[in-house]
């Protein structure tokens, strides 16, 4: 009988195990490993999507180091990277910082409205910008309309402007984000640390600069990388609202990758071989700049 | 008196901040009630009359609730079986012993070092050999069968601080598995059902890219892709007061959600952040 129970048990396991664990999971080696793996393979093809298959080695990473177009979008993921993160760090440290050690009453609700954009579609979030933006009626333009300075420009249209003009779109999506992480962070450092400094004298500025960022910086280090993360890898603003134009000013490099495979209805146009040499290149790029930011910055990382 | 003058100042930046995420929303509900010619002639003139036909054109000529009824069945199925399958999973790896759990585990959890950017057009290419493009149900596919991290590690931890008493005593009583789950791990695991489900709600509304890869049909586009459809449209027809009605009919689910939820939301997301 009890042989009987125990043989009973271990078919009953099984069972929940095929049922529960193996259609996801395979699903999951299938849809997501699997792609990985077939990404590698892709980069060494020449294929529209539908023709023959061509492997022709080497040939798309020799095309991807002399291609103009990647070093263009590689510029402007640079100059994304190096004015949004530190923009949005710096902001979002603020607000934090003057959510959690000030009690103003209406700081609630501020945390939940500034969280707001984080809730908000990509799309809905481009087409709100491409009407501030716009050249004739956009919200930016009547502003300065009614200020007397200008308001006749085409913020994303013209290539001056454009790339410029997506920096304040990012930061705005993204600060809401990191004041949350870093009002959890803030909350997280005991009270007594300030209340010692403050017997010493020590200004509101210097407990921001001496104490609380020091403090922080493990967690500012991992919103680094994140911000990084997302700032390469993202392109839909650009495919919504400008395409990469004008005339490659907004041109990033996932966007880049994204319009070689799908960009177009015509398959002439198709290069899901060059697009996945472009992917590995992307791939390589996230991994490496993750080991250099924790090499640089796991130094100064403070235990309290 | 300084000091009261520097909190004033801190207290306009903050409130800045706030006009600044507000305005912009309010801005296009404000005109999405206007005619074109009112809209066209001065951004800032009130409406004269309240153009609630913006409103039912938007639904009907740019597709808005076809769109809508697309959505509710994409996310409302991906919503259920991907959450079914968390709790489920959930329970086989923090609280049944077997013998591939380890590198099952492992092998999930490698998800969160791949940048996945990389996978779009081998994805693409999986789902049309398989037949799965320009099919809702393909999308509910890809959206709700792969097993996912961030699902697992959350309800897993939750599951790992249950105490085993409880199950051990119905599995004594003559319980299945299957039983114990749906009665006694369910009920228990709902907190975090909530704040996963309400997480993954907002992602799977929001989605763009993998609709707009998958999907070529507009009578199947979800939400996102239909506004993005429209928008492109409104290069040979410039009817904006209606792009804008749109817009603010497909922000309104979003808005009540956050209303009812925001705790939750910004409780997973910043959980989910862990993802990057």
């Amino acid at each position: 009988m009890k042989t009987l129970t125990r043989t009973n048990i271990h078919i009953q396991k099984t069972v929940f195990l095929l049922l529960a664990v193996l259609p996801p999971f395979a699903a999951y080696v299938l849809f997501t490993l699997y792609p990985n793996v077939l990404s590698i393979y892709y980069s060494f093809l020449d294929w529209n999507g539908i023709g023959e298959k061509k492997y022709i080695g080497l040939d798309n990473y020799i095309r991807l180091f002399q291609d103009p177009v990647v070093l263009n979008a590689l510029k402007h993921n640079l100059i994304l990277v190096a004015t949004v993160i530190p923009i949005t760090l710096i902001i979002s440290l603020v607000l934090a910082d003057l959510l959690v050690n000030r009690q103003y009453k209406e700081n609630k609700f501020y945390k939940v409205l500034f969280f707001f954009p984080n809730v908000l579609s990509l799309v809905v979030i481009a087409l709100i910008w491409s009407f501030i933006y716009d050249g004739t009626f956009g919200l930016l333009n009547s502003v300065l309309r009614v200020l007397g300075i200008g308001g006749d420009h085409n913020w994303l249209g013209s290539p001056k402007t454009a790339l410029a003009s997506t920096i304040p779109l990012y930061v705005w999506c993204y600060v809401g984000f990191y004041v949350v992480i870093f009002m959890n962070a803030m909350s997280a450092i005991p009270k007594t640390i300030y209340e010692s400094a403050t017997l010493d004298g020590i200004t509101s500025f210097q407990r921001f600069t001496k104490i609380t960022l020091p403090l922080m910086s493990g967690i500012i280090r991992v919103g680094m990388i994140f911000l990084m993360l997302n700032v390469i890898k993202g392109f839909e603003y650009m495919f919504i609202m400008t395409k990469g134009g004008p005339g490659g000013a907004t041109e990033v490099i996932s966007l880049y990758m994204f319009n070689l495979a799908f960009g177009t209805e015509s398959l002439s146009q198709h290069f899901y071989g060059y697009a996945s040499t472009i992917g590995m290149l992307i791939f390589v790029l996230l991994v490496l700049l993750k080991v250099v930011i924790d090499k640089v910055f796991s130094k100064d990382s403070v235990e309290f | 008196m300084t000091r009261r003058m520097g909190s004033l100042v801190w207290r306009i930046i903050l409130l800045l901040w706030a006009l600044s995420v507000i305005l912009p929303i309010i801005w296009i509900v404000y005109q999405s009630f206007k005619t074109n010619q009112q809209f066209f002639a001065d951004i800032w003139s009130l409406p004269s009359t309240f153009q609630w036909s913006n409103y039912s054109k938007a639904w009907t000529n740019l597709g808005v609730g076809q769109s809508m009824l697309n959505t509710v069945y994409y996310v409302g199925l991906s919503l259920f079986i991907s959450l079914t399958l968390a709790v489920v999973n959930a329970y086989a790896f923090t609280k049944m012993e077997w013998k591939l759990r380890n590198i099952v585990w492992s092998l999930i959890m490698l998800s969160l070092f791949l940048p996945g950017i990389n996978i779009l057009v081998p994805q693409y290419t999986l789902m049309r050999a398989l037949d799965l493009t320009n099919s809702l149900n393909g999308l509910v596919l890809l959206a709700s069968l792969p097993l996912g991290a961030f699902e697992l590690l959350l309800l897993g931890s939750f599951m790992r601080s249950l105490p085993k008493e409880l199950e051990e005593s119905a599995f004594i009583d003559g319980a299945t598995i299957f039983q114990v789950v749906r009665k006694i791990i369910v009920p228990l695991a709902m907190p975090g059902l909530v704040t996963i489900g309400i997480f993954k709600f907002v992602a799977l509304y929001n989605d763009f890219l993998g609709p707009f890869i998958l999907l070529s049909d507009p009578d199947k586009y979800t939400v996102s892709v239909n506004m993005y459809a429209a928008n492109a449209m409104m290069e040979y027809k410039s009817d904006w007061v209606t792009l804008l009605a749109g817009l603010v009919i497909t922000v309104i689910p979003t808005i009540i959600v956050y209303m009812l939820f925001q705790r939750k939301i910004i409780e997973g997301a910043t959980l989910g952040g862990v993802k990057g």
